[in-house]
């Protein structure tokens, strides 16, 4: 659906902003760190809506602005984490934070990436045995990971103090909000609504919402 | 100071023609970007003019006395003084950056008895400094929240009432304007007065909440008055009514269809100024494609200027401008597509007694004035 596709690539694209914007002089700026988290907000929620909408045509939809991510977290993560986003499951590539947009690639170029068709879908569970088999330090990277390789993945996530910048609360505020959008983790909060434990819908992985994952563990 | 402006005239009616004066700055394709102008601003008298730019330099013209041999001529703005004003610094304890970019000039008043600035760098609070106390200021308004996960709004900008000095307003990102006053008590956290225009939910979008957030508030000299700018409008809102603005004017509304491509090159972000005549009849703000828009309050009618190195030979008139919104493009018109984003006239000024003006053109600062008639 356009209003899905188009609210999946303001997401991205504001993700990357996100990201971008810790690279600029003066570092993360509070305000517009504010208007892009205000804009994935709108888009998020449309595209829930959306979602909602094209699986269930008629069903009543999950209202516009609630809940408000920032007054209850735990609820609206609870909401993003139940409805069927087949994008956050891994990726069974590594996740290269390296590979994170550069700043002086312009946004376009990170818009729609090519589907691989020929991914399997992964189940929503990371703490699925089958599927820990395929991706297991995309998971271990994701909870604090153990594994050499993902430290540097590990410092990223959870910067030293002193290199957290002016605002360490907003970014953990930022990465836990959009985290709680891509992850399904298994530890989801029993409040979750009842009208939002969609069923799962068998759909090709969404390549879109990879790259999202990407940059916002990057971020 | 005195509201009357010289001129008096209207800024877009038939009596008024906009003429080009000077330009400043380099004609290199290639822009540093140290020299992008970051603040323009006249003193009091109009007779000297302050520009920084984002290489923390301030430069200060003076306006020449009028030459007696041409007196039909106005008197020219020339460099009278330029200086290093801040430089890059390091905060180590964040590992930040800090910008020595100049935010805003500020020039003191000679006459007022008032010794205090109000220094607004942060988003969450504004200082109150005594202008002889450089180690400490007061803290008079501060909305930083306990938990930074409660934040929804950061302050954008401030400004003392020209006229009752314990009176200031500041703007916020949700598009409202709080007036405190500072006499009711030390920290300003609840406001006097609060103006907010209730939003239109059928031009809801994406990128409402962004498009309100007001980049600049300023008050007419009467202090009767202020206006807001956000990204598509100004308004001017009477201090007696805070349910609505008195006045919309829509700066650039045939962008509001490429929301989202504005999002995607930034341009949504800009932070535009505006700015009053001295009589308060006539606002000025900018806009892209090195446009700006004068409206004239009295008669109603509006203006597109252009700032261009094409339009700058000596008493030049300059013709208005229009863009084309749909249908068939006349000749002299601009389609919305073929707009220069990356022209972008951020800061004006007015001077406080006379149609002069002084816009900035990324890092050249054009200098218009009236023609004598």
């Amino acid at each position: 659906m356009e209003v899905q596709k188009e609210a999946q690539r303001i997401m991205t694209l504001s993700v990357w902003k996100m990201y971008h914007s810790r690279m600029q002089r003066g570092g993360l700026r509070l305000h517009r760190s504010l208007q892009l988290s205000l804009v994935m907000r709108s888009a998020r929620e449309l595209y829930l809506s959306a979602k909602v909408e094209a699986h269930e045509p008629g069903a009543p939809l999950p209202p516009a602005r609630s809940p408000d991510p920032r007054l209850h977290p735990r609820e609206a993560e609870a909401a993003a984490e139940a409805a069927p986003l087949d994008g956050e499951q891994s990726s069974p590539e590594p996740m290269d934070t390296q590979e994170a947009p550069r700043a002086e690639e312009p946004p376009a170029r990170c818009a729609p990436r090519p589907a691989k068709v020929s991914r399997k879908r992964r189940s929503s569970s990371l703490s699925d045995g089958g599927d820990a088999g395929l991706v297991p330090s995309k998971k271990a990277r994701l909870e604090e990971g153990e594994e050499g390789a993902s430290s540097e993945l590990r410092d990223r996530l959870q910067p030293p103090a002193q290199a957290e910048g002016a605002f360490p609360n907003l970014a953990r505020v930022l990465q836990r909000r959009f985290s709680g959008l891509l992850n399904c983790s298994p530890a989801a909060p029993p409040t979750a609504p009842p009208a939002c434990e969609a069923k799962p819908v068998c759909r090709p992985a969404d390549s879109m919402l990879n790259v999202l994952v990407r940059a916002v563990v990057a971020f | 100071m005195a509201g009357a402006g010289g001129g008096g005239c209207p800024a877009g009616g038939n009596d008024l023609q906009w003429c080009f004066s000077q330009v400043k700055g380099a004609i290199d394709e290639d822009v540093a970007e140290a020299d992008i102008i970051s603040t323009v601003e006249f003193n009091y008298s109009g007779d000297l003019l302050a520009t920084g730019d984002k290489g923390g330099r301030v430069v200060i013209f003076q306006r020449e006395q009028e030459n007696k041999s041409r007196p039909h001529s106005r008197g020219e703005y020339n460099v009278y003084s330029t200086f290093q004003s801040h430089e890059p610094e390091f905060d180590y304890l964040k590992s930040l950056e800090i910008e020595e970019k100049i935010n805003k000039i500020r020039w003191l008043p000679q006459q007022n008895a008032a010794h205090f600035l109000l220094s607004t760098n942060d988003d969450l609070r504004i200082n109150l400094w005594h202008l002889e106390i450089t180690d400490r200021s007061f803290n008079i308004v501060d909305i930083k929240p306990a938990n930074m996960e409660e934040l929804t709004e950061v302050i954008t900008a401030a400004e003392f009432h020209p006229r009752q000095c314990n009176v200031f307003v500041y703007s916020s990102s949700k598009g409202t304007v709080r007036l405190c006053d500072m006499r009711s008590s030390a920290l300003c956290d609840r406001h006097s007065k609060f103006f907010e225009e209730p939003e239109d939910p059928s031009s809801r979008s994406f990128f409402s909440e962004i498009i309100s957030s007001i980049s600049d508030v300023k008050f007419s000299h009467s202090g009767r008055y202020m206006m807001t700018r956000d990204y598509l409008s100004v308004k001017v809102w009477d201090l007696n009514m805070e349910s609505r603005p008195v006045e919309t004017h829509q700066v650039h509304e045939y962008l509001r269809s490429k929301l989202c491509s504005l999002y995607e090159n930034d341009c949504i972000f800009d932070k535009f100024e505006c700015c009053w005549n001295g009589s308060d009849s006539a606002i000025m703000t900018g806009s892209y494609n090195n446009f700006f828009r004068m409206f004239d309050r009295n008669t109603r009618r509006d203006v597109t200027l252009e700032a261009s190195r094409e339009n700058s030979k000596p008493r030049a008139s300059l013709k208005p401008r229009k863009v084309c919104t749909g249908g068939k493009r006349k000749k002299d018109e601009i389609s919305v597509d073929s707009l220069d984003f990356n022209k972008k006239i951020l800061h004006t000024a007015w001077h406080p007694a006379e149609n002069i003006i002084a816009v900035a053109a990324t890092n050249n600062l054009y200098i218009f004035q009236d023609r004598i008639n």
